[in-house]
């Protein structure tokens, strides 16, 4: 049990803000965790008190099943880039992953193992001050590398990079997700995990939404709906919601039908003479399926509140 | 006009600057209270040759609470530069030199009028501590009022110099960029030359060292008596010191136009 | 669920968790900024530039003032000595009867090598203030002994190079006070008895500021029942005055001894042993750390709160999650790099100021004497104490302005304010701020010392353990 992060019941609280409540999930071996929630929503603490940097007024975070501050030579147990600014400006980046690679009791070699791995090879001889935001969000994986960890964190990598920057951190997500490492990505925008993440671990307001795998979420989100093409859309939408469906407008010749199969629509508009263009299953995206999520949890908790007044 | 404001808005909503204005004031009048509690007629030969400049010894705290202008003046710039509102101030006011003459109005208005609060508590102090300690009207000591001339201008000249101190950090900060080495270079410059002057042997070096040190020729305002003992007189001493700031005001202007923000 | 096989680090095995490592990060961090190298430099620099001041600095002053007074130089050798020649081991013995001279007048016994201005000595003597004491040498030295009501009997013998000095309330019952090993005592030495006194002090205020003068304050005793073993029948008792002081040969009867029915009765003026009014030209071209130190303070602070601005800090801890650990490196770092800073700076200021002030006709101080080697090594040190308390409040306060102007404030108030105020409450300060620790770099024990050297560098030690303490307290608690 190596490479996963656990985190079980974490509470922080800020001053008068709950910025973590009751928050359980794990990171698994083998996968990409996506941590998703909307600014604010309390990840970066939570990255934090896992690395042992915030003390949890509650709860625990343990990596590889130990907590991160008892950790002996805690860069080959977890590699974290929570921050990729955090950086002397007038330190080479050679010299920054070499301090690193001292304090954390690594080989020197690693160094230049990791300059090669990020494709650094050209710029490890100039200050970090003058990096681009893309070069230093390199130099921030290269030193989450160093230690070669099982578990790996990383802060929002891909904001503010350049598509080309945003391809090349997947593609390495991946490949460092199938060599069996454990990998928390975390993100304030669904869309940047798209086809990135395994798993997703939802929050809002510190608590936990959802923690679920991405195929699960996207159906869960589709909720059976069909999408009808018809220019009889009048028509089309009497005989569906006198058979039980709902039926919304979705544009000048589309409706989307929930509650009814497709085969089911087809055999009704067919019967009832409505012309129709095309039938077919709803796909959300994964931006949608997380824009109803968090409605729902709102939803939820506006309900619960009015039951026990 | 609107970039004095925003200077002053700026310059107003940070906490520090109310902490380093009240800290003016407080240390100003605490050490300066102090340093006059702590002295006395009884090593004078008698207490009326005692020949001690009252109001001199009363706004001594000056020579510690001046800290706090030096870090409200680098702070002014070189705080911009440190948190990187440098650049959205420059994109308000394009006119580099605007900006810093913004500053420095804002900044020796603020430091102004902590100044004055502090250098009248120092004399209120003073003037309910010196009787007690020897220094009575009898002995040629009068009690301190601001009707009295040179009591008077010493008190002002305190305020200026307290003003001009910050204008000089505000200039070193504005050069250097860096509010830590400003901070350390100003202070050293300030502090070190009197213990300097302790060090060289030779008289006319010392006084040589007085007249050109920021901090002894700029206090020597605070005479009110034996002017003719001063090594630079009172307002030649500010003189010295408006060119200190002057040059580093000057310094600042230059490098902030010159360089990329 | 992929039951995936968990990843193994590869260098899991070659990781190596050791202090040794922590502080190479250290070490690293810091090197490789450029402009706290830069600081470190510019401190040895500045501090080496103002001893070669001071050291021209020294020669103006010396011209015009004629030769300077023999007596300033380091040491006393004043006071009255009534003796006679002592061949290899024997016994002085004699009671003192009467004294006249304040409470820090000595009356008493003494060996020394010759009538030579400076030459080693033993003196047992009885003071009004502080009884009997046995005292040697032209700096610090001796030991303390009884009571000293008068009349009081004292012996001093010499055996070999050890003299040791017994005291009796009635010349039956003696007890030692002390003895000391005179290093190039000669075989033929003189014995007898001695008057001295220290300077009186006097203080005066005016134009706002006060200045100090010692003034040279004359000492009269009576003594009887004198005896001298192994005795010289009808050797004659010869008087040693005042070389060159006031009451020497140039003013006959302001010292002197007279002898009559056994009873001898000595006066004189000044004192023997340390010159409480010397220059202390170590300390002087020393004192360029004043002005180094900034430096050091300014880059000491920067290597722990540029950790904060940069928020490295977080990096830090994730690497090494000890914290009092990262705390301990870094103090260490800094206080061993400012310390050889330090050590090249008073190196450097002691040997480039020799020539310069050889070529002014000024003696320096002596590269091996004891108190020298303590000022220089001391002052390496005390840089790298402060770096190491700069450190500590940089710790405490996370922000380099107000951390660098409090340090800043706490090692120079007593140099800022000092000339306004008193002498005595310009000495508490230097007691008691951390600006004590200079008190290292004194060479000579003078009138004026607010606090001894070890002393004064203690006040700085405890200060920095007080504030390590709370930094790293702090540094566990807080949240990154």
């Amino acid at each position: 049990m190596d490479a996963t992060i656990e985190v079980r019941g974490l509470r922080k609280r800020y001053g008068p803000t709950l910025a973590v409540d009751a928050l359980s999930f794990t990171a698994r071996p083998g996968q990409v965790t996506g941590f998703v929630g909307p600014n604010g929503a309390g990840k970066s603490t939570t990255l934090r008190m896992i690395m042992g940097l915030d003390r949890p007024d509650a709860g625990s975070a343990l990596v590889g099943g130990r907590p991160y501050r008892s950790l002996r030579t805690p860069l080959c147990r977890l590699g974290a880039m929570l921050d990729a600014s955090a950086v002397h400006p007038a330190r080479r980046a050679r010299d920054h992953l070499r301090w690193l690679a001292h304090a954390g009791g690594l080989p020197r070699r690693r160094v230049e193992e990791v300059i090669e791995l990020t494709g650094l090879a050209s710029a490890a001889g100039r200050r970090a001050g003058g990096f681009s935001l893309g070069m230093r969000q390199r130099l921030g994986i290269a030193a989450a590398l160093l230690g070669d960890p099982p578990a790996l964190m990383f802060d929002e990598p891909v904001n503010g990079l350049d598509p080309e920057g945003i391809t090349w951190i997947r593609g390495l997500l991946r490949s460092l997700a199938a060599e069996g490492r454990a990998v928390l990505v975390s993100s304030h925008l669904m869309s940047e995990l798209e086809g990135g993440a395994d798993r997703l671990v939802v929050i809002g307001r510190g608590r936990l939404i959802a923690d679920t795998s991405v195929a699960d979420l996207l159906e869960a989100a589709s909720g059976g709906r069909v999408e009808l093409r018809t220019a009889e859309r009048q028509e089309a939408m009497t005989v569906l919601a006198r058979a039980g469906a709902t039926v919304t407008a979705a544009g000048p010749g589309a409706v989307t039908v929930a509650g009814l199969p497709a085969e089911r629509i087809i055999a009704l508009l067919t019967g009832e003479g409505v012309a129709f263009s095309g039938v077919s299953e709803h796909r959300a995206s994964l931006e949608e399926a997380y824009m109803e999520l968090t409605r729902d949890a709102v939803e939820f908790r506006a309900v619960a509140g009015r039951e026990a007044p | 006009m609107s970039a004095l404001h925003a200077e002053w808005t700026k310059l107003r909503t940070l906490p520090s600057t109310w902490w380093l204005l009240a800290a003016l004031a407080g240390i100003t009048a605490a050490a300066g209270a102090a340093v006059t509690g702590a002295v006395d007629t009884s090593a004078c030969p008698d207490p009326a040759a005692c020949r001690e400049d009252t109001a001199k010894l009363a706004l001594s705290g000056v020579q510690i609470g001046q800290v706090a202008a030096v870090v409200l003046g680098v702070l002014a710039v070189g705080g911009e530069y440190a948190t990187g509102t440098i650049a959205a101030t420059l994109a308000a006011v394009p006119r580099r030199g605007a900006v810093l003459a913004a500053k420095a109005a804002v900044v020796a208005a603020a430091v102004a009028a902590a100044g004055s609060a502090g250098v009248l508590a120092s004399l209120a102090a003073g003037r309910g501590i010196l009787p007690g300690n020897g220094f009575t009207a009898a002995n040629g000591h009068p009690p301190l009022s601001l009707l009295d001339g040179a009591t008077a201008r010493a008190a002002a000249g305190t305020v200026l110099y307290l003003v001009l101190v910050a204008l000089l950090s505000l200039g070193a900060g504005t050069a250097v960029r860096e509010p830590a080495a400003a901070i350390t270079a100003v202070l050293a410059l300030l502090w070190i030359v009197p213990v300097l002057t302790r060090l060289a042997g030779d008289p006319r070096w010392q006084e040589r060292l007085e007249r050109l040190a920021p901090m002894t020729a700029g206090l020597a305002v605070q005479a009110t008596r034996d002017l003719d003992r001063l090594p630079i007189g009172p307002w030649a001493g500010m003189g010295v010191l408006a060119g200190y700031a002057a040059a580093a005001l000057a310094a600042g202007w230059i490098l902030l136009a010159a360089r990329d923000a | 669920m992929t039951a995936a096989t968990s990843y193994r680090s590869t260098v899991q095995a070659e990781a190596r968790d050791g202090f040794g490592r922590l502080l190479l990060a250290e070490w690293t961090k810091f090197r490789t900024v450029p402009r706290w190298v830069l600081a470190v430099g510019a401190s040895v620099a500045l501090t080496v530039l103002v001893a070669l001041l001071t050291a021209a600095g020294s020669a103006s002053s010396g011209t015009g003032e004629g030769t300077a007074d023999p007596a300033r130089s380091g040491i006393f050798d004043m006071g009255h000595f009534t003796y006679q020649p002592l061949e290899g081991d024997g016994t002085v013995t004699a009671r003192v009867t009467a004294q006249e001279g304040g409470a820090r007048a000595k009356a008493g016994l003494m060996i020394r090598g010759s009538a030579e201005r400076g030459t080693p000595y033993a003196a047992l003597a009885v003071t009004p203030g502080d009884g009997v004491r046995l005292q040697t040498g032209y700096r610090d030295g001796g030991a303390g002994g009884g009571p000293g009501a008068l009349p009081r009997w004292l012996r001093l013998t010499r055996s070999g190079t050890t003299v040791t000095g017994y005291e009796s309330p009635d010349g039956r019952a003696w007890s030692r006070v002390g003895s000391v090993r005179l290093e190039g005592l000669p075989r033929s030495a003189l014995a007898g008895m001695f008057v001295a006194a220290p300077d009186d002090v006097v203080v005066e205020r005016r134009f706002g500021s006060e200045s100090i003068s010692g003034e040279p304050a004359a000492a009269t005793a009576a003594f009887d029942r004198v005896s001298m073993v192994p005795a010289r029948p009808g050797a004659a008792w010869q008087d040693r005055g005042t070389p060159g002081g006031p009451g020497g040969p140039a003013e006959p009867g302001a010292g002197g001894s007279t002898l009559s029915g056994g009873t001898f009765t000595l006066s004189g003026y000044g004192d023997i042993g340390p010159n409480a009014f010397a220059d202390d030209l170590t300390k002087t071209i020393l004192t360029g750390v004043l002005i180094g130190q900034t430096a050091i303070v300014a880059a000491a602070v920067l290597f722990v709160t540029s950790e904060y601005r940069r928020r490295t800090l977080r990096t830090t801890f994730a690497a090494s999650p000890r914290r009092g650990r990262v705390l301990a490196a870094k103090a260490l770092v800094a206080g061993l790099v400012s310390l050889a800073a330090g050590l090249a700076a008073s190196c450097g200021a002691m040997l480039l100021a020799r020539p310069m002030l050889r070529s002014n006709g000024v003696a320096p101080p002596p590269l091996w004497d004891a108190a020298v080697l303590r000022a220089v090594l001391g002052t390496a040190a005390l840089l790298g104490v402060i770096a190491v308390f700069a450190v500590a409040v940089a710790v405490i306060v996370r922000r380099s302005a107000p951390a660098i102007t409090i340090v800043l404030l706490l090692l120079l108030v007593p140099q800022i304010v000092a000339t306004g105020l008193p002498l005595s409450a310009a000495r508490w300060l230097e007691r008691l701020t951390p600006a004590a620790g200079f008190a290292i770099q004194q060479t000579v024990a003078r009138f004026d010392r607010a606090i001894g050297p070890w002393a004064g560098f203690g006040v700085l030690c405890a200060y920095t353990a007080l504030a390590l303490a709370a930094a790293a307290f702090l540094l566990r608690r807080r949240d990154a």
